[in-house]
This record gives structure tokens, sequence and C-alpha cells, in this order.
């Protein structure tokens, strides 16, 4: 019994890891679409809904826990983390929002005109630099774990694998 | 369907927190080229608009604006930047409290 747990906890972890992986490497790529094209950056941006939705619900037992003891006793580091978790949330939203109103490829493609605004192309600049700030410092609280699963899931097993291999080379 | 009904609550709070940003962004006027009636919006001569042509954009029309302009290793700049930002952020937060960690557990000693 305590081996399955294990085991799914596990399993999940690394789930979790690749999720975050995948949407920090698309955050990257669409932080910058003079380089990856406004076709890209428009429908990677809509594509991370789901992403977001999927990092949300692997961490849905995290939200719900602190949710119900924020208002009594709660450790500071856990009542920062769940702040910025509600500000990043937020900001994402504005982010895909203002997208959404500046949208040139996606929306028209779907047979939808928006009036285009330059209020909403300031707020989407603005609400990506925040979200780039507030990221670092998500990323910065959560090291520890970044580091160690990095770590257990994705550094030993490659040493692993070469350890191995020259083992195997060895014993030829 | 326990899954299910956390998608729904997920979405639901991220359609609320944008139809309350439409809302504040049109009863502020934010995106009003215009914000008194009174400033006219600039447009070059002889370049569409009324007169037939393609409609002047003051902002993004331009080939080096977001639709490609930064080829070859252009992109490289811009994830270097912002990876720097993050990892800026990371070494002045993460290091600290590691090196706090480290020093209480000196203190409480083997």
């Amino acid at each position: 019994m305590t081996e399955e747990v294990s085991k799914s906890t596990s399993s999940q972890t690394r789930y979790k890891l690749w999720v975050d992986i995948l949407i920090f490497a698309a955050f990257l790529i669409a932080m910058d679409p003079r380089s990856s094209g406004l076709a890209l950056h428009e429908w990677l941006t809509l594509s991370m809904l789901a992403a977001m939705t999927v990092h949300l619900l692997l961490n849905w037992d995290w939200i719900i826990q602190i949710s119900s003891r924020f208002l009594g006793k709660l450790g500071g580091l856990n009542r920062v983390n769940y702040i910025l978790n509600w500000l990043l949330f937020v900001d994402g939203t504005l982010i895909m929002i203002s997208g959404i109103m500046i949208s040139e490829v996606a929306l028209p493609l779907m047979g939808i005109q928006l009036p285009q605004g330059f209020g909403w192309r300031r707020l989407h600049d603005m609400s990506a630099n925040l979200f780039l700030l507030m990221l670092g410092i998500h990323t910065a609280l959560h090291w520890n774990w970044i580091a160690n699963t990095f770590n257990r899931y994705l550094t030993q097993p490659i040493v692993r694998l070469f350890v191995a291999g020259s083992k195997k080379d060895a014993s030829a | 369907m326990k899954t299910l009904g956390r998608i729904f609550i997920i979405l639901f709070a991220f359609v609320l927190l944008s139809g309350l940003m439409v809302a504040a962004v049109d009863a502020s006027g934010l995106n009003q080229p215009d914000f008194n009636g009174e400033r006219t919006e600039f447009r070059p001569q002889g370049q569409g608009g009324e007169e037939g042509g393609l409609p002047f954009r003051p902002d993004g029309d331009r080939e080096s604006g977001e639709r490609g302009g930064r080829g070859g290793f252009g992109w490289i700049f811009g994830a270097v930047k912002n990876v720097g930002v993050i990892s800026v952020l990371v070494i002045l937060i993460a290091w600290p409290r590691s090196m706090s960690k480290k020093k209480k557990k000196a203190v409480a000693g083997p």
C-alpha cells in the first residue's frame, strides 16, 4: 500500500516537472513574438490556458489546503506563495484577455473581429513584463523543489545511463 | 468527475476575471484611441484610410514589428534576456535562503 502511494506520488512529481518545463519553455517562446512570429505567439499562448489548468489541477490539494488555512495559522512563506500565485493567475488572465483583444491571427481566423485599441496593447506589454518578474520570484521560491526534482528525475537517470554504459564497455 | 468540477472552477474564475477586466477597461476609457474627442489621430497623407487603400495602423504594421523581423539568432538574445531576468531573481531570493538554512543547520549542530 505504502509502495503504491509512493509510486503514485513519484509519477505525479515527474508529471509536474514535465508540465512545468513545458510551460516555462512555451513562456520563453511566447515572450519573444518578434522572433517566433505572431501566429505561433498567439496559438501557443492560447494553448497555454490548457497547460496552466493542468498545472493548477496538479497543485489543487495545496491550493485548497492553503485557502482553508489562509486566515488562520499559516507560515509566512506559504502566505507569500499563495498571494503570489493569485497575482500570477490574475496577471496571466490579463495577458490572455488583452492578447485576445489585440489578436491579429487566431481570432480573425475564427471569424471574430474585435476593435483594435492602444489600451489593450499597452496592458498586454505591461502585464507580460510583470509576469516575467513574478515568474522569477515564483521560480526562486520553489527553487529547492525544482533543483531536487530536476536532479532526481533528469540528471541522475542520465548519469546512471552513462555509468551503466561505461560498465558494460569495461566488462566487454 | 472531480477533475471536471475543478476544471470548471478554474475556467469560471478565468472567465469571471476576464469579464471584470474588459468591463474595467471599457469603463475607464483606456481603450479609446481619442480620449477627449479633441485629439485627432495622426494619419500620413496619401496612405489608405478613407481614400480606399489599406487602413493605417499606428503600430505594428512594419515588417520589423511582431511579424518576424528579428530572424536568425535574434530569438537567442530574447530568450537569454528573459532567462537572465529570472536567474537574477532566483539568485537574489533563493541563494540567501539556502545560506540561512545552512547557517541554521550549522548552529543546530550534528
